[in-house]
């Protein structure tokens, strides 16, 4: 009997293993591509360097001793309120595909990839990322999310956020009290009292880590092609995993960089490249193929709108009154309202936004991603693809899932949306290039 | 529901209850004093003696500010999501958020206002002139004569007397009131008016001590709108009917007082009181209700002073209808025109000021840009 459990834990311990050197080659696999697309700059180091020490070296977030990790999922978590009760958050959303190739036993057959890569991490237990978690904050953002609160209670002390359908003053007031509640949560985690001191702190750390980012966005849209959208996306998902405050130095040293090489016209590629947005569900590193893919074929991905890229990051808290209540308020209203997450009901915004971005950075083309099982990001499909057709701008649906599988055939689709454009602009040139 | 806007608007309706009393007693009523100010006199200990009803006022006010608080702190104690934090609240708490500067648009308009206020107190002393057939709409209360120029108010809450003016005086007034109203609007609420400075200053206070205030949805500012409708039909109507808007207003509890002169505030002192208590916990709250600023507004349509929108550029982030002071809600629903001024917008700039999105609001003059929101305006602080 007890040989037989002996076998069984081997078994599992060997099956662990496997499934630990295999995600680690799939990370690799991804950081070398990467790297392979060339333009990557010194100061991009740090930012690689993370995603590679939390995949690939399995080693834990980066952080002062005694200071617990806080697990949050959507973008409508506020950081702040977890620097503030003293623990350092972390992003939770994967795009593994090992992973995903293990929840996709554990849960249901039509969930997304997103969850289904979370309950493989939750049900393997061997990434130090996830394990040291203290507490998870999962938004009620969507079904998937609601059943994956559910599945990761069976491991980690879970707090459901409630994430309302509408934006309207009321809402606003109530979320102000769930995230009372959250403060609470954390601070019984931690043990450690949020104060106004705290808050204010917290505020001022994030709000530099914004700032670095609000440059950032802004020297990437006065002047294209200074860096290949693929790295910009690393660069804004190693944000999940790093301190806002060690972030924020790593960005501005690259915005320094940046503008260095926006004032001797160093670029990494050609300038007539196909100006093409991504927008749709969430892309999470290791998850780039479909920015890989574009930038592969000949194409630069000039933005995005996601939730681990622009959307998430780029709008700002602005506390507007001094008391404690309108600093958790403007937090508050921060998740709530400039968020195009199609979890609200009247997401029109989003198209405004939309439009804005290929205004600003005068996109060419629009990828839609979808995750299979998507359904949020699928339905908007329909009211995104009017807008952009009123636009004159081409739009493509890209369907994908957490897979090697389906590489090829999204290959060949996006090869030929950047040829379109390409013949588009001016069939010479292209011929030519 | 918002039990910490409820508690306040107890406590808020039970200064209304003493205001009402406060009809029956005569507040500090200089019976025969033939004081008038004078250059001279303006920094003599004598003059400081005629300030004691502001210092009863403030006195007042500040016993009503931390009665509110404390029950206000004795109900939320047991209230499960805000109860553990609202201790916290009592005492001014250490540190700050610095992301915004101050910005120039915001130093001139403190700088105009307190400019102006010296001006309607003792404008006309100062200066040893008056131009008393300028009658600027502003809440400087006309009984003070001391001040440079005249407020409309007086005739319009007396409608009767003004028909009782000679020819000229009826035309150098509807003149010179509709020539303001045209011209600069609300922009007087936000740069001139007195009372406006007075409720400023008091949001600055409770900037400074980190007291939580109320925070109004769009309900609450909905069910202000009838008191303002009321208070427009007092103003215009009382005279007509043998009774004297004054004798509530206010106004008359600043800036004559400030000057010096005496003047019965029957229960103006004690409305003088709730006005500065609700402006401490919302920001310009009497400008809501404010009838003669409505009657501004109204002209809202032809003034040459517009808030203006870029609508693509904005990402409903709302941080705009958070900061007005007067609850402009299509500041950051509109999506279609890009003209935004609405009838109680006082241009005081706070919209454009927290704007995070590159010239999404800006103010303008002519058509010309005053004022434009930036980002770097609002995260530029964090930089280090």
């Amino acid at each position: 009997m007890e040989y037989a459990g002996g076998a069984q834990e081997q078994r599992e311990h060997r099956r662990k293993q496997r499934f630990a050197t295999k995600s680690m080659h799939m990370t690799q696999k991804y950081l070398r591509r990467m790297r392979d697309l060339g333009g990557t700059m010194e100061q991009m180091e740090p930012f690689f360097n993370v995603l590679e020490r939390i995949y690939v070296q399995g080693l834990e977030v980066e952080r002062p001793r005694n200071v617990r990790t806080v697990g949050t999922y959507c973008v409508q978590v506020p950081q702040e309120l977890i620097y503030a009760a003293g623990a350092q958050p972390v992003k939770l959303c994967s795009g593994h595909y090992t992973a995903f190739s293990i929840g996709d036993d554990v849960v249901a057959r039509d969930a997304c990839p997103l969850v289904k890569a979370i309950a493989g991490f939750e049900h393997m237990g061997t990434l130090p990322l996830y394990e040291n978690c203290s507490l998870m904050v999962v938004p009620i953002t969507c079904d998937c999310k609601k059943r994956i609160a559910g599945l990761l209670q069976e491991k980690w002390p879970v707090h459901p956020l409630y994430v309302p359908a509408n934006r309207e003053d009321e809402n606003i007031e109530h979320y102000v009290g769930e995230l009372y509640q959250l403060m609470r949560m954390v601070s019984c985690v931690t043990g450690q009292e949020v104060t106004y001191e705290s808050l204010a702190h917290a505020l001022n750390l994030t709000g530099r880590a914004q700032y670095e980012l609000s440059r950032f966005l802004r020297i990437k849209r006065a002047t294209s092609n200074l860096l290949f959208g693929t790295h910009a996306m690393a660069v804004m998902n190693a944000a999940s995993y790093l301190d806002a405050g060690t972030w924020a130095d790593a960005l501005r040293a690259l915005n320094d960089e940046l503008e260095r090489r926006a004032y001797a016209n160093k670029l990494v590629s050609r300038k007539d490249l196909p100006r093409i947005m991504l927008t749709g569900s969430p892309i999470v590193f290791p998850n780039l193929k479909i920015p890989l893919l574009v930038e592969e074929a000949g194409g630069m991905v000039v933005a995005d709108e996601t939730c681990m890229g622009e959307r998430g990051m780029s709008d700002p808290v602005v506390p507007v009154d001094a008391s404690f209540d309108g600093l958790m308020r403007s937090l508050a209203i921060r998740s709530l309202r400039p968020c195009p997450c199609p979890t609200f009901a009247d997401n029109s915004q989003r198209i405004y936004r939309l439009r804005q971005m290929v205004r600003d950075y005068r996109v060419e083309g629009v990828i839609y991603h979808v995750l299979r099982g998507c359904l949020v990001y699928d339905y908007e499909y329909r009211l995104v693809e009017e807008e952009l057709e009123g636009m004159g701008i081409p739009v493509i649906r890209l369907e994908s899932d957490y897979t090697d599988q389906d590489v090829e055939q999204l290959r060949i689709r996006s090869e030929a949306f950047v040829e379109t454009i390409k013949l588009k602009k001016g069939p010479l040139k292209a011929v030519r290039g | 529901m918002n039990r910490k806007g409820l508690v306040t608007a107890i406590v808020c309706a039970l200064m209304v209850l003493v205001a009402y009393f406060a009809w029956q007693l005569v507040f500090f009523e200089y019976e025969t004093d033939t004081y008038t100010t004078t250059a001279e006199l303006l920094f003599t200990i004598d003059h400081l003696t005629k300030l004691v009803p502001l210092l009863i006022i403030g006195l007042l006010t500040a016993v009503g500010i931390v009665a509110c608080i404390v029950v206000r702190n004795a109900i939320m104690r047991h209230d499960g999501q805000h109860g553990p934090f609202s201790a916290r609240i009592a005492t001014a708490p250490k540190g700050c958020v610095h992301g915004r500067r101050p910005s120039a648009f915001m130093v001139v308009r403190w700088v105009c206002m307190v400019g102006f206020f010296v001006v309607t107190v003792f404008g006309g002393v100062l200066l040893g002139v008056r131009y008393s057939w300028i009658s600027i709409p502003v809440l400087s209360c006309p009984a003070n004569m001391s001040q440079l120029t005249e407020a409309s108010c007086y005739y319009l809450a007396h409608l009767e007397e003004l028909a009782g003016l000679p020819l000229m005086g009826i035309v150098a007034f509807v003149v010179s009131t509709l020539g303001f109203v045209i011209v600069f609007g609300r922009v007087l609420c936000g740069f001139v008016c007195p009372m406006g400075l007075a409720q400023d200053v008091m949001h600055k206070i409770r900037q400074a001590t980190k007291v939580e205030g109320i925070s109004m949805t769009e309900r609450m500012y909905q069910a202000l709108v009838p008191i303002r409708w009321v208070m427009l039909l007092l103003m215009i109507g009382l005279s007509f009917v043998g009774g004297n808007f004054c004798n509530f207003c206010p106004a008359i509890a600043l800036t004559p007082v400030a000057a010096g002169l005496s003047v019965s505030l029957y229960a103006s002192g004690f409305l003088m009181v709730f006005v500065l208590i609700a402006s401490f916990f919302k920001r310009r709250f009497f400008c809501t209700i404010c009838p003669l600023g409505y009657l501004m507004g109204l002209a809202h349509g032809v003034q040459p002073f517009r808030i203006r929108k870029d609508c693509t550029a904005c990402t409903e982030c709302g941080a705009c209808y958070e900061a007005c002071p007067m609850g402009i809600k299509q500041l950051y629903t509109e999506r279609e025109k890009t003209d935004v001024t609405d009838v109680s917008c006082i241009m005081c700039g706070e919209c454009v000021r927290c704007c995070p999105e590159d010239r999404a609001l800006s103010l303008t003059f002519l058509g010309k840009d005053v004022f434009v929101s930036k980002r770097s305006r609002v995260v530029q602080g964090y930089r280090r």
